[in-house]
């Protein structure tokens, strides 16, 4: 063996993988070649220095807690399995009533966590925007699932709503978050972008119907007929903060932000990938 | 028994509860895996959750039977090459020809690894070996951490990185060296060996 042969084999050496000729070879080199017994021994050194200086650590609970919570929220919705359940004919009543019972439970938990949700202003959905964006500034809205990957959030969203949800990849952005919540039996989507170094750009999100129709969650006529007319309505409210109307599909979206008009114009104007 | 009867009424709810006992289990290696690449607590459990959410997305795309831990690893990999590494200052490229340099004068210089040991890194901090670790170059820190933190095989990390068996060999010796390389310098700097 020489000391090329020698090199190549220092680490299957030094993790005990070499059989007992190539090893005999390989020790019989070293025996002669003090630089390559060198090398070797450096390598073992390394690798026992690592193996006792740096501990393998289990995953801490609270890691453990926040996977669990961000599966439960990838969980179907429970609307799916119900009307599974009712749709077996051969299940046995006792188990259908107990179902019945936790559906029940899990639907309670959800109203409730729906109705912990800080968002109201009346009707105006441009109002309870522009309120919204400020609670996620003060951080008193916070997104119930955080990800640098618009998909998942998108995932999470379409998974508790019938309306289309637009989370987009948008330049610059850290990371986004989404919540889902309820106004009078509205469903609402939320999302916040981070844009990195421009603060938060907030997106409003409700079924194009429900705005029109006027009854819970409404528009003034002017934004209906801006968006009517070009697909796009803007606002800037004496703190300065754009507000951006516009359709996507059969969805509302409502953004709120102080990054400047053309920024977010240019931001949202991307191409929704998803 | 309740997830088991959902599994039955919905084929969505069961793909669920089998990402959950097919992959939560490997959560360990990858948050070992997700420390020692980004560097701190905050970011490996971000990491680590943006990990297992990818991977229920993409759980159908998942052939079963396959190494589940080896496929759970690239999503992780992927994801941290894609979102933490462009916060993070690539570091210098390494002329390894200057490693081997280092190498020829140690060599010179000590002919006894034990003693080595003794006097170069007997006393240096955990701290010492984890940065030096976090400042190898990435193709090489991820094989050191897959086997000698983990305890892989070869095998199983060259599935882990999609590459031969041969590549591991050669990164995992690179590795080393240019890691010793690293504690040699942090034990100069704390005075554990000369200047000279």
């Amino acid at each position: 063996m020489d000391c090329r042969e020698f090199q190549e084999l220092i680490s299957e050496a030094v993790d005990k993988r070499l059989h007992t000729p190539t090893f005999r070879n390989f020790t019989a080199h070293a025996g002669v070649c003090p630089s390559c017994r060198n090398e070797f021994e450096m390598e073992l050194l390394t690798k026992s220095v690592l193996h006792a200086k740096v501990q393998r650590q289990s995953v801490p609970n609270n890691v453990y807690k926040s996977l669990q919570s961000a599966a439960e929220k990838l969980r179907p919705s429970s609307r799916n399995w119900i009307s599974a359940l009712f749709g077996e004919t051969f299940l046995n009543p006792a188990v259908a009533l107990v179902a019945l019972v936790l559906v029940a439970v899990g639907a309670v938990s959800l109203l409730q966590k729906n109705n912990a949700i800080p968002i109201s202003s009346g009707k105006n959905i441009i109002a309870q925007s522009l309120n919204n964006y400020s609670a996620a500034m003060t951080g008193a809205l916070k997104p119930t699932l955080v990800s640098h990957d618009p998909g998942d959030i998108k995932d999470y969203l379409a998974n508790g709503t019938t309306f289309e949800v637009s989370v987009a990849a948008l330049n610059d952005c850290d990371w986004c978050g989404g919540i889902l919540s309820e106004i009078d039996g509205v469903r609402l989507v939320h999302v916040v972008y981070k844009i990195g170094g421009e603060g938060l750009l907030y997106v409003y999100q409700v079924d194009m119907k429900e705005a029109l129709r006027g009854d819970k969650v409404g528009l003034p006529e002017n934004a209906i007929a801006s968006l009517e007319k070009t697909g796009w309505y803007f606002e800037q409210t004496p703190d300065l903060c754009n507000v951006v109307l516009w359709k996507h599909n059969n969805t509302l979206c409502a953004a709120v932000s102080k990054i400047g008009r053309d920024k977010m114009i240019a931001l949202l104007s991307e191409k929704d990938p998803w | 028994m309740f997830p088991v009867f959902l599994t039955v009424l919905n084929p969505a709810r069961g793909l669920h509860t089998e990402f959950e006992r097919e992959a939560i289990p490997h959560s360990d290696i990858l948050y070992n895996y997700a420390l020692r690449m980004t560097g701190n607590a905050d970011d490996a459990r971000d990491l680590l959750q943006e990990t297992f959410l990818k991977a229920f997305r993409f759980w159908d795309k998942y052939e079963k039977g396959t190494n589940v831990r080896a496929w759970l690893f690239r999503i992780m990999k992927n994801t941290y090459i894609n979102v933490y590494r462009k916060a993070v200052k690539e570091p210098d490229t390494v002329d390894y020809n200057d490693i081997q340099n280092f190498y020829n004068v140690i060599r010179e210089s000590s002919a006894d690894a034990n003693d080595l040991q003794e006097k170069l890194f007997g006393h240096l901090l955990d701290d010492d070996v984890t940065k030096a670790l976090e400042d190898l170059p990435e193709e090489f820190r991820t094989v050191v951490i897959l086997c000698d933190i983990e305890g892989l095989t070869y095998e199983e990390i060259a599935e882990f990185v999609e590459c031969p068996v041969g590549t591991v060999r050669s990164r995992l010796h690179r590795g080393r060296k240019l890691l010793y390389a690293k504690l040699f310098e942090y034990a100069k700097k704390r005075g554990f060996v000369g200047k000279d």
